[in-house]
């Protein structure tokens, strides 16, 4: 609370006019800056890395590719079992394409060569449909294909709803909190205060099982809860996972209860002598007051809603999850298509990082006022 | 809290002891100060104070997953049995062990990465561009951030070791699924993502220095070490707790990343105390221990928090 924020545009290295004094302190900002720059392309190279993998077939990750490697045919002698195991190949897909009827036996050591010979399909038709299949097998496997009952879009799709309705819901009540909460002139506000403090301690893990527990209980009271993918259940989870999305926490509380206490009492008292109530004051006067506190918990909490694990991990269904327990459950326990998880891992992150791009000032100041605040 | 405090002084609030006699408009106030806390309350409480509670009484049975029909009480069987019990001692202890490590390690990489960078960011002046990278793994999952890990250093396929063996700086590969490999690059990731956001925090706090402390220390010639330890640590302490804290906690209940490295199926390596607390709830069964291991290890780091908590508060007014 001690620091302005804006005033970053001002911020110069203590008293720059030292600079020019000595040459050592001048030789330590070159040095700093040079740190500075590899730091800055060190923390870039996995991100180029992740997007390169995602078109390295598993055959090929042992060897270094620093850019998409050329596509390469495929090789005829390969057993479908393999390309359906190591590449999730899908056979009812090759056999429509190959015009192989539905029901016919495909063995699993049988090779492409072998299907070519016994259903008298040309070579080149397979090596075809085959075009692009392993450095385009990862991202068409994570796009086009289900897994589990649900596909990478509705994942996404999940992910979105609920951390955008979780955001909206929790700024909401976070605003109302800090309105009763403003000033902290009692007691029993004070209690409240430093309750929603303790959140930042208890960690996730502590309470999860006797709260996965608890909700357990409230599921039980509706009948269709128990049929699995019944509309109810899934709306369920969701409504549970974005209880646990607003239930507030110390950073809401502290940001809104010490930006509304900064606004000053006349304000509310005019406003209630021209007649409006509580809610109109806080509508019309408050909320426009306090863009920079609601830009500071958006840009905080939106990448822990996007990336919200643990909770979707535990209380959603796998046919009804979101975005990241949609590719840890790619990864699974057996699966060695690494391709597509990291397709998958590489297309989780694209959303958010063209809104971080997109809105980097607002994450800047947000990020460090929450920073002073704690 | 400074309002709290000037408003005591100024006699609006009574000093404790005497019971003010609250007017008609007053408690109407407090009414309508709470109809606005309630609803976020009720479920904070809800989520975070009632579990806690509901917790209790399972402690002191042999509840193996939820919902569980028979339940058997044991009495204080499920607090003894880290010392006692041989089966949880071995999931209990190798866990603990790996915790630690990492706990002191993650610790590290707070300074190494948040604080280092920090100084640098204030020597050479604010430049958003840098901000924008270094705090952009911030946007990544701690799942992602586990494959990566996985994509960069897993022993034969891994980016990073075959750019590095290519390039002759590293001879034999490094391997993230052994135990050495996981303990040392898991904090490193780790840190990788966390970097801006520590950074913002010592940023605080060096911006938070009167420049005229500074200037002067510059004028009578003290050396960048004894402008450091002397000027600027002395008076950024409210971030040094503040990054203790959220580092201690978060470092003990780190989950995703493991995640990623396989730790809830194939990679013992990978399991951490977090972990065996979900095994034990959701896959092997057994509900009321994983809730009293959790238990015993959190609360004391719950107190610590607490502590901290407080001492920064006292520092910071």
């Amino acid at each position: 609370m001690a620091t302005s924020v804006s005033a970053f545009d001002e911020f110069k290295p203590p008293s720059s006019s030292f600079w020019t004094l000595s040459r050592t302190r001048s030789a330590l900002r070159v040095f700093g800056l040079a740190v500075m720059i590899v730091y800055s392309l060190l923390t870039i190279f996995p991100f180029y890395m992740l997007f390169v993998r995602s078109f390295v077939s598993t055959a090929d990750s042992a060897q270094l590719h620093l850019w998409i490697p050329e596509a390469r045919p495929v090789d005829m002698n390969s057993q479908v079992g393999n390309l359906a195991v190591f590449y999730d190949l899908d056979l009812r897909d090759l056999k429509d394409a190959l015009g192989i009827p539905r029901n016919a036996f495909m063995g699993a050591r049988e090779t492409l060569a072998q299907i070519s010979k016994k259903y008298n399909i040309p070579q080149e038709q397979i090596e075809n449909y085959f075009e692009g299949f392993y450095t385009f097998n990862g991202w068409y496997t994570l796009l086009f294909g289900s897994l589990q009952g649900t596909t990478f879009w509705w994942g996404l799709f999940r992910t979105i709803l609920i951390a955008f309705v979780s955001l909206g819901l929790l700024i909401l009540l976070s605003v109302f909190t800090g309105f009763g909460l403003a000033g902290l002139r009692r007691r029993d506000q004070m209690y409240v205060y430093n309750l929603y403090l303790l959140q930042m301690v208890i960690p996730v893990m502590l309470i999860i099982l006797p709260q996965y527990q608890m909700f357990q209980w409230f599921f039980k009271l509706f009948p269709g809860y128990d049929v699995q993918n019944s509309a109810i259940r899934n709306v369920l989870q969701i409504f549970a996972l974005i209880l646990i999305n607003i239930k507030g926490t110390a950073l809401s509380t502290m940001i809104f209860t010490s930006a509304i206490s900064s606004v000053p009492r006349d304000l509310e008292e005019s406003a209630m002598l021209d007649g409006a109530s509580r809610l109109q004051y806080i509508r019309h006067i408050l909320f426009p007051l306090l863009k920079v506190p609601i830009v500071s918990l958006t840009v905080i909490q939106l990448p822990l809603f996007y990336n919200q694990f643990l909770e979707p991990y535990v209380y959603l269904d796998p046919a009804n999850t979101t975005l990241l327990p949609f590719i840890a459950n790619r990864a699974g326990q057996f699966s060695t298509n690494f391709q597509v998880i990291y397709s998958g891992v590489f297309a989780s992150i694209v959303p958010l990082l063209i809104v971080y791009l997109i809105f980097r000032r607002f994450f800047v100041e947000g990020v460090m006022a929450g920073a002073i605040k704690g | 809290m400074q309002l709290a405090a000037s408003e005591t002084q100024r006699g609006i609030l009574p000093q404790a002891g005497g019971k003010p006699a609250l007017s008609p408009l007053a408690r109407r106030r407090i009414l309508e100060d709470w109809a606005f806390i309630f609803p976020q309350f009720f479920i904070f409480i809800l989520l975070t104070i009632v579990p806690l509670i509901v917790a209790i009484p399972i402690l002191f049975t042999d509840m193996s997953q939820f919902n569980d029909p028979e339940i058997n009480q044991v009495g204080w069987r499920n607090f003894t049995a880290v010392f006692t019990d041989r089966g949880v001692q071995e999931d209990y202890l190798p866990a603990l062990q790996r915790t630690i490590i990492f706990v002191i390690l993650n610790y590290t990489t707070v300074y190494i990465f948040g604080l280092a960078l920090a100084l640098l960011m204030y020597e050479i002046g604010f430049r958003g561009g840098f901000f924008t990278v270094i705090y952009l793994p911030l946007m990544v999952s701690g799942l992602a951030v586990g494959y990566m890990a996985a994509m960069l250093f897993a022993k034969e396929t891994g980016s990073a070791n075959l750019l590095l063996m290519k390039l002759g700086l590293l001879k034999e590969p490094i391997n993230i699924y052994t135990a050495t490999g996981t303990a040392f690059l898991l904090p490193l990731m780790v840190g990788w993502r966390y970097a801006g956001y520590n950074m913002a925090i010592f940023l605080s706090g060096l911006l938070s220095i009167p420049k005229e402390t500074i200037e002067s220390a510059v004028v009578d010639g003290a050396s960048y070490w004894q402008r450091l330890t002397r000027i600027y640590f002395p008076q950024m302490w409210p971030s040094f707790i503040l990054a203790t804290t959220m580092c201690l906690i978060g470092s003990w209940a780190v989950f995703d990343e493991l995640v990623a490295l396989g730790a809830l199926y194939v990679n013992p390596n990978a399991k951490l105390l977090s972990i065996l607390f979900f095994t034990y709830g959701f896959q092997i069964e057994r509900l009321a221990m994983g809730m009293t291991l959790a238990l015993e290890t959190f609360l004391p780091l719950v107190l610590v928090g607490v502590g901290l908590q407080r001492l920064q508060r006292k520092l910071q007014y």
